[in-house]
């Protein structure tokens, strides 16, 4: 068996990994590392990818081409690695007629290191009825159950496609916290996929940015952000800039340029003000799109962690 | 995984088994009744001599029982629709086959324990139907010798297991293909009963080489022993086999159950046939014409059911391959 225990290991390593479908690409070229004991926010427009890359990294899918490497095992092949994955798909498909306790007691049947009792203790302390038919809950407290099941697996990756949807923003909260307390516990790294940046910033440390079936960022938040700037200056040639970084979005107005750079070193042009990037601008402008000015002063990254 | 099964279908277990029960007790009652009046008939028949008539004269049970009997005949369809079908299409459909895929098992486990019980299930309740309506038929069978014949054959002894695990599978393998529960039951009603049709109409004559007699018209069609199941009949004339006008429309008339076209008869006897049946067949026969019978003996009865339950149980392990194959392959 694969010695999961090896610190050096990251959680997650892909390489060149693809998924096609008869007509259609639903992900092309993705390499990524996701390191032990992060949670790392998979951002994207709809239809970017981040479900196909989930279902790839659950084994529930099998890539067209590239390879994936999931706690060291390859998903779908390594029956022992089913154990340490849990995953929650973006439907939240859960048995309608049966109870969140039969769900649990199943989930004793069919997991070796099954946690029952917190499952339960969860789920009584959000006011979740167990012996009810979970077809009659209300759609959040659905995502509720089958995000505690997954934690109930005790799981060493969790991979989570939209997990807070379906959630009222307390129990977005609610979950987002649990979830930081189970992976600050140790052993877990998670990924949760979402299109919205701020579901995700207050608890993730790192970022998966999908668009039009590409990796366009992956990488640790702040290292990210402090390798990213904002440069703000009269509407002039940029061909310097763009010459000693890396221009990833610019917004050109008949005054003045607005750029996103990825600095390659100090940037020392007198004639723009540099100031630091947001995790919204970041990801905005590699969707291809104009933050907010609004909310991207008002949002601070990096100071939750 | 058998306490999930169990708990995703033990009301539907429960349906079928109250279903199962209430056929039984009815099957039972009634099959006591008709075994005494068939003892007591046969007792006074042979007081009185009269025995070789008595298929003639003695009727047992009630048409509405006996309809009710031969209806059981789309037991093995419907367990193919509420068990097969769904099986592993509803799980498609609501997504759930991700979540159970997602617990510490393995696809073929989870697959080989689910289409285990349902197959277990297919063949228990087909099989006591079959017993039930096997048992209840025996003074029929015995009074009538009829249960070689399309129709009979269909609803006792083995087949019926046969045809249970073959619909069950045609409904699982049809949900996997199709991941939606309702195209699966259209296509598992219309490919069981095409299948069945065609085995039973085409194919099931030709599982041992039929007996050929012939006979002179001059006496009655011969009649083999026991439950014989009569395949065809005809005429031969001086030139070889007579073609069957009457299959194609033309006028016929039945002597002793061998069909005899009237079209293709000597002028000579055709006037006679509507005078006398007797003299009809002596003219027959005095122009060289013989009649035959091709029948099955009723000694190949359990032959036939073996060969036909062997068929469908084939059919059936092909598909749970097929299904197999698909769930173990396709992205989830």
């Amino acid at each position: 068996m694969t010695d999961f225990q090896s610190a050096a290991l990251p959680a997650i390593a892909t390489r060149g990994l693809a998924k096609h479908y008869r007509k259609r690409t639903a992900l092309t070229d993705c390499t990524i590392t996701v390191p032990e004991g992060r949670i790392s926010a998979l951002i994207g427009p709809n239809g970017a990818g981040k479900t196909t890359l989930l279902r790839l990294l659950a084994g529930l899918a099998t890539p067209t081409a590239g390879e994936v490497a999931v706690l060291g095992a390859t998903p779908g092949r390594d029956l022992a690695l089913l154990a340490e994955i849990g995953f929650v798909a973006q439907e939240i498909p859960l048995y309608r007629r049966m109870s969140a306790e039969d769900h649990i007691r199943m989930g004793a049947r069919l997991n070796p290191r099954w946690d029952g009792a917190s499952v339960r203790q969860r789920l009584e302390s959000l006011s979740i009825p167990l012996d009810q038919a979970v077809g009659t809950l209300s759609g959040g407290q659905q995502a509720q159950v089958a995000l505690m099941l997954s934690l109930g697996k005790r799981p060493r990756l969790l991979l989570l496609d939209e997990p807070v949807a379906a959630l009222d923003p307390l129990a977005r909260r609610q979950f987002l916290a649990t979830l930081a307390e189970a992976v600050a516990a140790g052993g877990l790294t998670a990924v949760l996929s979402s299109h919205l940046i701020a579901d995700l910033e207050r608890t993730c440390d790192h970022l998966i940015l999908l668009a039009a079936s590409r990796v366009q960022l992956c990488g640790d938040i702040d290292t990210l952000l402090a390798e990213h700037q904002v440069l703000v200056g009269p509407r002039k040639d940029t061909t310097a800039i763009e010459r000693d970084h890396t221009l990833v979005h610019a917004v050109r107005t008949a005054r003045q340029v607005t750029l996103l750079i990825r600095r390659k070193g100090p940037v020392i042009d007198p004639a723009f003000e540099a100031a630091d990037v947001s995790l919204e601008e970041l990801v905005l402008g590699y969707m291809g799109q104009d933050a907010p000015p609004a909310f991207a002063h008002l949002t601070s990254v990096g100071e939750d962690q | 995984m058998t306490w999930l099964v169990w708990r995703q279908h033990r009301n539907q277990t429960y349906l079928a088994a109250a279903a199962l029960a209430a056929f039984a007790v009815l099957v039972l009652i009634t099959g006591r009744q008709m075994a005494s009046q068939y003892h007591s008939a046969l007792t006074s028949c042979a007081a009185s001599h009269t025995c070789g008539n008595l298929a003639n004269t003695l009727i047992l049970g009630t048409p509405v029982l006996s309809l009710l009997v031969t209806l059981t005949v789309v037991v093995p369809c419907l367990l193919g629709v509420f068990w097969g079908g769904p099986l592993v299409a509803r799980e498609f459909e609501t997504g759930t086959s991700q979540f159970a895929w997602m617990q510490s098992i393995t696809r073929s486990r989870w697959l080989a324990v689910k289409v285990g019980w349902a197959l277990l299930a297919a063949a228990a309740w087909g099989g006591a139907v079959s017993a039930l309506v096997t048992w209840w038929s025996s003074p029929v069978n015995a009074l009538n010798h009829q249960n070689f014949q399309p129709g009979q054959f269909d609803i006792q002894g083995i087949v019926p297991v046969g045809y249970a695990l073959f619909a069950v599978a045609l409904g699982i393998a049809a949900g996997t293909l199709l991941r939606r529960t309702l195209p699966a039951l259209a296509v598992t009603i219309g490919v069981f009963t095409f299948l069945r049709l065609v085995i039973g109409q085409d194919l099931r004559s030709h599982y041992l080489t039929a007996v050929t007699t012939p006979f002179s018209f001059l006496h009655a069609p011969p009649s083999p022993k026991g439950s014989y199941w009569l395949v065809s009949g005809g005429v031969v004339g001086p030139a070889g086999q007579v073609a069957n006008s009457h299959a194609h429309g033309g006028p016929g008339v039945s002597f002793g159950g061998v069909p005899v076209p009237i079209d293709n008869m000597p002028s000579a006897c055709r006037v006679l046939v509507f005078q006398s049946p007797l003299k009809f067949g002596s003219c027959l026969a005095a122009h060289g014409y013989r009649g035959f019978i091709t029948y099955q003996p009723a000694s190949r009865y359990w032959a036939f059911q073996g060969i036909e339950t062997g068929i469908f149980v084939l059919l059936a392990a092909a598909l749970i391959a097929v299904t197999a194959i698909v769930v173990l392959r396709r992205d989830a």
